[in-house]
């Protein structure tokens, strides 16, 4: 269990993460490929910070979990919103600027 | 030993985040996501971060999963949940993300340093971690506290219920400017 | 691996315990009920009664296991697996004996709290997947009381960790061995705090005066309602094991564990323990259930603002009061 290998898992969980944004079309789906790729840089902090010792790991990863629950908290609030206003949360119907 | 319950636990991690970005009912996507969290707190245990295991669990596991499960069900019908249509671009997805990936194996490969056993350093205990939030870090700590307060407050007034007819929307918001979207919403 | 060994062992040991327990228990619930209401509980499997929860655990494995037509299945067989597995998880770190604990995790508190918090998700599994509309009511509001009364669970765990200065448990029994136990001095954090406590572990347990989600006259059986056989007795047993737990919690963070004015032992745990247990079921045969509306009302607006202030005493208390630590 290398600092590399748990580097690779952080990388490959951001990649699905990227796949999934890419991909989805209903908000909650894209909210979940986002925590994806939140938890995966919460991985990097935390492996960094077992690996060289001290605290500024898991530091920064308390403080990435508390911005990361706050932006899911406004992300479900804007879905609300989108389905009040469309009927339906697929992302690609707010666009009604597109001419 | 701990290598293979490394692997375990991280091809566990891995498997399930991809059911989570493959699976077409949304409820289960979500389900699959709290498993990938659970297995992302069971590395942090390994790594010897064990309060951010533990807070990893009651926030993400038991918070955002719930929220988010409370957000699929107010907002699709049970029936619909499978008739997800399928993404067209899931082709070009892939390789982006594949092309990342490999970007990233490389410069993680060509880093110097990086071949340390992952727990080298002397592990910080949950004392030494509330020592460095709310001594060291205390400005940051009610920084956070204070962006924590304004996205409950902001989550609340954007979704909140608006009767039609008994508010005035403001001026230059988009319920003025479009009266009948918000009437028209079945 | 010594640990692992010794945490596999005593865990299996104190599960049985535990099961046993609640089998026992669940008579004792029907004959002080049936004692509180002038009749007289059940008397007929074995001497006065005993045997009963065994009939009841056979004749539920019996029953024909039925899966409704359009229920999602693997969820559905899924969430009383996970809510069974969610309430014994928390006994792991609880210390029965100065020996006996299953797992001495240096971050014990958090982990109670995470487990417990787990909860949430084989409730909605359960009320979801039934594909039910009194299922799905029952889950929604059972997930919100759970979430709910979590912030004033935490904030009443929170004193005595902070008046003992550690998140292990067995640290913060140890502590009231030499000092006082924390439900007894300091009266002003400690007490408001026990009582804090049992009732969010009544909410989150969904035991009467919280039994929304499983409202019997209102909902038919809440979440469990598509349930039979062999799941639905998953489910009333995870309910019992989860209020035996939280007792347990209670009497190791609050009312001094396994510690007693004379020999400390085993058995002083289980008497605090089980006398909590029958407080939970005297409260339940004795009071009527809230509603909705007045359960979140409860908790947010009183519950949550007096936890807040606790913490704040017991920090002001470690502060200035002498001799604290």
């Amino acid at each position: 269990m290398t600092l590399s290998a748990t580097l690779l898992l952080a990388s490959a969980l951001f990649c699905t993460g990227i796949y999934g944004l890419l991909t989805r079309r209903q908000t909650v789906g894209i909210l979940l490929s986002v925590e994806l790729m939140a938890n995966a840089a919460n991985v990097v902090f935390v492996s960094f910070g077992a690996a060289r010792g001290g605290t500024s790991g898991q530091l920064f990863a308390v403080f990435s979990l508390a911005i990361t629950v706050a932006e899911v908290a406004v992300g479900l609030a804007l879905m609300i919103l989108l389905y009040k206003s469309f009927g339906d949360t697929r992302v690609d119907l707010a666009s009604e600027m597109k001419q | 030993m701990t290598s293979v319950a490394f692997g375990v636990v991280a091809a566990l991690t891995l498997l399930t985040a991809l059911l989570v970005v493959r699976v077409t009912n949304l409820v289960r996507a979500t389900l699959w996501l709290g498993a990938s969290l659970l297995s992302t707190a069971g590395i942090y245990a390994m790594l010897g971060a064990s309060f951010l295991a533990g807070a990893q669990v009651m926030l993400y596991v038991g918070g955002v999963v719930t929220l988010m499960i409370f957000g699929v069900m107010t907002t699709r019908r049970h029936e619909g949940l499978a008739a997800e249509a399928e993404s067209t671009n899931t082709g070009r997805a892939t390789a982006v993300s594949l092309a990342l990936f490999v970007l990233l194996a490389w410069a993680i490969h060509g880093t110097p340093g990086l071949d340390v056993p992952a727990t080298n350093g002397v592990g910080a205990s949950p004392e030494a971690l509330g020592r460095a939030l709310l001594v060291d870090h205390v400005l940051a700590f009610e920084a956070a506290s204070v962006l924590l307060l304004a996205a409950i407050l902001g989550a609340a007034v954007i979704a909140r219920r608006r009767d039609p007819g008994v508010e005035v929307p403001k001026p230059g918001s988009r319920a003025a400017s479009m009266p009948h979207a918000a009437a028209e919403a079945p | 691996m010594n640990a692992l060994v010794h945490g596999a062992l005593y865990g299996v040991v104190i599960v049985l315990c535990l099961l046993t327990t609640v089998a026992f228990g669940v008579w004792f619930e029907r004959k002080f009920a049936g004692r509180m209401q002038s009749r007289l509980g059940p008397t007929r499997v074995g001497p006065y009664g005993l045997l009963q929860s065994f009939a009841d655990i056979i004749k539920l494995l019996q029953k024909e296991d039925i899966i409704p037509a359009d229920a999602d299945g693997s969820l559905f067989t899924l969430a009383p697996v996970l809510a069974a597995l969610c309430a014994l998880g928390a006994a792991a770190v609880v210390p029965f004996s100065p020996t006996v604990i299953a797992s001495d995790l240096d971050i014990g508190v958090v982990w109670v709290l995470a487990v417990g918090g787990l909860m949430v998700i084989p409730t909605f599994a359960a009320g979801w997947s039934s594909n039910n509309k009194f299922a799905l009511l029952g889950g929604m509001r059972a997930v919100a009381q759970s979430v709910s009364y979590g912030v004033p669970l935490v904030l009443a765990v929170l004193v005595p960790v902070i008046l003992s200065g550690t998140m292990r448990i067995s640290g913060i029994v140890a502590w009231q061995t030499s000092h006082h136990w924390v439900a007894v001095w300091p009266v002003i954090p400690g007490l408001p705090a026990f009582g804090l406590y049992m009732l969010a572990m009544l909410a989150e347990s969904n035991r009467i005066p919280f039994d929304i989600p499983e409202a019997e006259s209102e909902l038919v059986a809440g979440v469990t309602t598509e349930y039979t056989g062999a799941k639905f007795s998953l489910f009333y047993l995870s309910e019992y094991v989860h209020t035996l737990v939280g007792s347990a919690v209670a009497s190791a963070l609050f009312l001094g564990g396994w510690d007693g004015p004379f020999a400390p032992g085993l058995h002083w745990m289980a008497l605090k323990t089980l006398t909590l247990f029958a407080l939970v079921y005297w409260v339940r045969w004795s009071l009527l259930r809230f509603r909705s509306d007045q359960l979140m009302d409860l908790c947010w607006r009183r519950l949550t603002p007096l936890g807040v202030a606790l913490v704040l005493a017991s920090a002001a208390w470690v502060q200035f009061a002498p001799g604290a630590h």
